[in-house]
């Protein structure tokens, strides 16, 4: 044992709580239990599912969504009509199309603020989405994407063009050296905004007589395209990276922290970003071919659900999905029935949302630095 | 636990930061890494704690190579509180402290009983139990730096590894931290800016000068005007402190050692020959010594120090067990 002297003895005890001074012991601030509110969220999404199906041009009443949805998962012949054909052809694909995106989007903007360490990280500010658009665009330009009948074709070109410009432009923001976030956000928006320009380009050039609509579609986003097929790729890859996301929780617990800290908990940093970056990528690839880059959505719901859970993966994880889902079908709603003759893309709802919590982040982000 | 560093080299950003060093941290000791600012000592640290991956050399726990060691396995043993501050996202000080039983964990476990009482014994034993709820971000510097450690804690290392720990605190709240560290027999490897502190906490001093060590041993031995001037280029004189008897160093602040006005050699040494003992002999010994040697000059020296226990206020009883 070392010397133990007087003036050593003294333990840390009453003396030292509180005392930093001017600080007092605040509230302490408990999050909400997390099964109760995901219990929550999982019937709320159920509800705003259900009157997604049932609003429209064509009101249906709710029992009749079910009632639909009863027979044809049961295998009882359907009843031949357009109720069955709006429920099940039209919009429930689109529904779950929108819960599937949506979850997706709060699962990559959780990894990837974690991942790069930077709240305002997304991948539609990283330009990682226009990164997936011009794959995308660039696969159906050369004629990929008609090969496989699940998109996968579209899906993996999406997937590269979403890795490659993650990497370029997380290169370009660590060339100062350390982590700048704004440095970081600045690349991803000019990169973002070169890549829109060539995407645009490529579409335009296609001579496509749908072109205004394919340049909004990979650059804001639609989920009109909805069909039963175009489900199947997100609904493997959300699981799935959700899962592998989970298993690491507790590691982007500690990224948080900074490398530093990472490695002395025993974490091979290096290893867990390159899983970080090829997870989100791939989920951002597989979201973009299905509903292009929707901006926002996937920086509004980590913050919102970090505000209700608080910042542990273990918790934020599961409940950025089931939110991001809810989130994503109440907008959708919003875009088919706000108006009477035609539908708003749904970027633009989610902008009109996203840009407000983007500015309230700065503000609060200048207030802590302070 | 016993942490031998052997011939490591280091190279960062493409410079070569350590360059050979040799060092030790006896079981139970608190070893003291001091130097000037790009000397390497943090250099060396995340070497420790596995931020960095060495270009040559070793670095032994109780003499089994570090990189034998999956990531996890030497995080049950060695434990850190770098000099990095975390990001702002809304974790509570539980959050952060648990984060110490990650290198326990499986993927998809939660947090069992035991973990939960180690956490509390943590927070605990660096007083912070009331404050378990709060967010780590608006704690004040002091509080975060206790937090951290009681994540090293919750670690439960046999080594605990920590860089510059009460950089950019109060005097007060310096004393708190460092008093956390003594007194509890775990071996510790520690990085420190202020020399006092170094001279009054630490078993055993390393100092590293452009990427080597250059002298180890007992703070007493080692902590010289000649050498001060040498890594540190500043004039010092070194005294008992008058109410703990730990070397006490008076810098000169009006000019550096080199300064040509500063008739180096006269000057220098009636300073130093004032306040200690024994210091002006060996003028520019002090490079040669940590040369060869992993450190085991301090060992055993206690009586050529008696003088300057003797100059404080009568603790002769400190200063023989503070040598072992």
């Amino acid at each position: 044992m070392p010397d133990v002297l007087p003036r050593e003895k003294t333990t840390p005890s009453d003396g030292l709580v509180g005392s930093d001074g001017s600080a007092p012991p605040r509230p302490a601030r408990r999050p909400l239990p997390t099964v109760p509110l995901l219990c929550l969220l999982g019937i709320a999404l159920l509800a705003a599912l259900t009157a997604a199906v049932s609003r429209g041009s064509t009101p249906i009443p709710p029992q009749e969504v079910w009632a639909v949805v009863w027979r044809r998962t049961t295998g009882e012949p359907p009843r031949p009509g357009t109720e069955d054909l709006i429920v099940w052809q039209l919009r429930l694909p689109r529904a779950l199309l929108a819960a599937l995106v949506g979850a997706g989007l709060g699962l990559v903007g959780t990894a990837a603020q974690a991942l790069v360490r930077n709240p305002l990280a997304d991948p539609y500010f990283l330009g990682v989405s226009q990164g997936a658009s011009l794959g995308a665009v660039a696969a159906l330009v050369l004629g990929l994407g008609a090969g496989g009948g699940l998109g996968l074709g579209l899906s993996g070109a999406a997937f590269a063009g979403a890795l490659a410009t993650f990497l370029l432009v997380w290169a370009i923001a660590r060339r100062g050296g350390g982590f700048a976030p704004l440095r970081l956000v600045l690349a991803g928006v000019a990169v973002g905004q070169f890549l829109s320009g060539f995407t645009s380009y490529l579409v335009l050039r296609s001579g496509d007589e749908q072109q205004t609509h394919g340049v909004l579609f990979w650059l804001m986003g639609s989920l009109g395209g909805a069909t039963w097929p175009l489900l199947a790729a997100p609904t493997l890859a959300v699981p799935a990276v959700w899962l592998l996301l989970q298993a690491r929780a507790r590691r982007l617990n500690a990224l948080l922290m900074g490398d530093e800290s990472a490695a002395g908990l025993g974490i091979d940093v290096v290893r867990l970003r390159r899983e970080l970056f090829t997870a989100t990528s791939l989920l951002t690839g597989v979201l973009v071919a299905v509903s292009g880059a929707i901006g926002f959505v996937a920086l509004m719901v980590p913050h919102v659900c970090r505000l209700v859970v608080g910042g542990d993966h273990r918790r934020l994880l599961p409940v950025a999905a089931v939110f991001g889902a809810l989130l994503l079908v109440v907008v959708d709603l919003v875009c088919r029935t706000a108006m009477d003759t035609r539908e708003l893309p749904v970027g633009v709802v989610t902008s009109l949302l996203g840009a407000p919590t983007l500015l309230y982040l700065l503000d609060r982000r200048q207030g802590s630095a302070r | 636990m016993r942490l031998d560093i052997e011939d490591l080299h280091v190279a960062y950003a493409g410079r070569t930061v350590v360059a050979g060093a040799h060092l030790l941290a006896a079981p139970g000791e608190i070893t003291g890494l001091v130097g000037p600012n790009g000397s390497g000592k943090s250099t060396v640290l995340r070497t420790v704690y596995r931020h960095l991956r060495p270009v040559a050399g070793r670095v032994l726990l109780d003499g089994t190579d570090l990189r034998e060691l999956s990531p996890a396995r030497s995080a049950r043993r060695v434990a850190a509180l770098p000099q990095e501050r975390g990001g702002d996202f809304e974790l509570t000080v539980r959050e952060v402290v648990v984060m110490g039983r990650i290198p326990y964990k499986r993927a998809f476990a939660g947090d069992d009983a035991v973990d939960r009482d180690i956490v509390a014994g943590a927070l605990a034993d660096v007083g912070m139990t009331g404050h378990a709820d709060r967010r780590f971000a608006e704690l004040s510097g002091g509080e975060r730096q206790r937090v951290l450690l009681a994540r090293a804690f919750v670690q439960r290392p046999d080594l605990l590894v920590l860089d510059e720990p009460t950089n950019h605190l109060d005097v007060r709240h310096q004393v708190e931290l460092l008093a956390l560290l003594r007194g509890r027999g775990r071996t510790t490897l520690v990085s420190l800016h202020d020399l006092n502190a170094a001279a009054s906490v630490c078993d055993r001093l390393h100092v590293l000068h452009e990427g080597r060590v250059v002298a180890s041993g007992h703070p007493r031995e080692v902590l010289r005007p000649a050498l001060l001037a040498e890594v540190f280029g500043v004039r010092a004189a070194v005294l008992a402190h008058p109410l703990t008897g730990d070397p006490l160093i008076a810098f000169d602040h009006h000019r550096p050692a080199d300064d040509p006005d500063g008739g180096a050699e006269g000057d220098g040494n009636d300073g130093s020959g004032r306040g200690t003992d024994g210091t002006g002999e060996d003028e520019g010994e002090g490079e040669g010594e940590g040369e060869g040697d992993g450190g085991g000059v301090g060992e055993g020296e206690s009586e050529g120090d008696g003088a300057s226990a003797a100059e404080g206020p009568a603790r002769p009883a400190a200063t023989g067990s503070a040598v072992r």
